[in-house]
């Protein structure tokens, strides 16, 4: 299960915790949505993160690249190992750009 | 691995016999969903029936066997003595090899992979039925998912059965754990519940993070293309743990490639697979229109 907390403002971070699989679309949407509305960036924050798989990789992607066509920049911040080993995987950063995950 | 247009096809592979009008493949009665196919040729061309996307696999033993069919049912109008032809080439040069079967302006039409596979010959082949992939789409490309699932049978990593041999594998050895999937929330208990019962048969904690990704995806598809519910069984062999993921879906039809956003709120990337063959030491893979069964073996 995913849970998210968000510090609100004009530049919101959104703190992701826990596992981000299916089961985690409506409550990332619903965090990025309210956070996202009148930004003028937002950051994911996946320092608690422990899991994620490729559902949770397309939702994430689905959303950055939703918001960058808003006009919203997106970044991507503190992925765990678990993350990192999949965005790797996956090749993530061709997908949604070194603006939103920044090489190292 | 080589690929080139190959023009020497007749018969279902002709290049302008675009698109089909029957396959006897998975899913074959599905047709296409208004507005799915944004940006296909075929749509634009008017045309009234498409099949989806179809994923064959053949098998050629030598010695008179001849070719029958793994995944999909046989075509009889294949053209045989050609497929004959690259498989016994296949299993001389020792080397597996990919033919695109392209129209003039580089659409895909047929990818065919002859993969030698010891003293047979496996033949993968997704026909593209004149589907393309959305305009902007960051999806996986059809032809990038077959080649996928050669390079693995070629490695050894993936291992396509038939009705009858899925049936010995899938009862092999001990069972450890057993659960019925009918909801996304099954998905974290059912990596909890695998995640106990591989400690408790000795894999260390890095071990099981690269076991568990591939089989919550596989339970993932099961959720989301496999008919909504099946079975994840947890089996003990002995020199591996074993996961059993089945269903009762339409097989391996790759509608989820081709349809607008589903449940989940988002297309399928079409990477789920590439994990799970990625990850594992063998999978095994048996589909038809009446389920699909996947087996995900770690060595232990």
């Amino acid at each position: 299960m995913l849970q998210t907390s968000t510090v609100p403002g004009p530049a919101p971070t959104i703190f992701l915790a826990g596992e981000m699989d299916l089961d985690c679309a409506d409550s990332l949407r619903t965090a990025v949505a309210g956070a996202a509305r009148g930004a003028q960036t937002v950051t994911l924050d996946f320092s608690g993160v422990e899991f994620i798989d490729s559902s949770g990789t397309g939702i994430f992607v689905r959303l950055c690249l939703d918001l960058k066509s808003q006009g919203v920049p997106v970044v991507a911040r503190n992925l765990t190992a678990p993350v990192h080993g999949v965005f790797e995987m996956l090749r993530v950063r061709e997908l949604v750009g070194e603006d939103v995950l920044p090489v190292a | 691995m080589r690929a080139e247009a190959w023009t020497g096809w007749v018969g279902p592979f002709r290049p302008d016999a675009r698109p089909r009008t029957r396959l006897p493949a998975t899913g074959d009665a599905v047709a296409p969903r208004a507005g799915a196919d944004e940006g296909s040729e075929a749509q634009a061309a008017g045309e009234a029936e498409m099949m989806p996307c179809s994923l064959h696999v053949y098998r050629y033993r030598r010695g008179g066997a001849g070719i029958g069919a793994v995944v999909g049912a046989y075509d009889p109008g294949l053209p045989e003595d050609d497929l004959v032809a690259q498989a016994d080439e296949a299993l001389e040069r020792a080397t597996f090899m990919c033919y695109a079967v392209a129209q003039a302006d580089d659409f895909v039409e047929d990818e065919l992979c002859f993969v030698p596979c010891g003293d047979h010959c496996e033949i993968l082949s997704i026909h593209t039925n004149g589907w393309r992939r959305h305009h902007g789409d960051h999806r996986r490309s059809l032809v990038e998912i077959l080649s996928d699932l050669a390079a693995a049978v070629a490695c050894g990593r993936l291992r396509l059965f038939d009705g009858e041999e899925i049936a010995v594998e899938a009862g092999a050895g001990d069972e450890l754990l057993h659960m019925a999937i009918d909801e996304p929330r099954a998905l974290a208990r059912a990596r909890r519940a695998v995640d106990a019962r591989l400690a408790a048969e000795g894999l260390d904690p890095a071990l099981r993070r690269t076991t568990l990704l591939p089989i919550s995806e596989a339970v993932t598809n099961l959720l989301l293309h496999g008919g909504g519910s099946g079975e994840l069984t947890l089996r003990r062999l002995p020199d591996r743990v074993r996961a059993v993921v089945s269903d009762r879906g339409p097989g391996l039809n790759f509608l989820n490639w081709i349809e607008p956003p589903d449940v989940s709120g988002q297309a399928s990337m079409g990477y789920g697979f590439k994990i799970i063959t990625e990850n594992l030491d063998v999978v095994g893979l048996h589909t038809q229109p009446d389920g699909t069964t996947l087996l995900l073996d770690r060595i232990v």
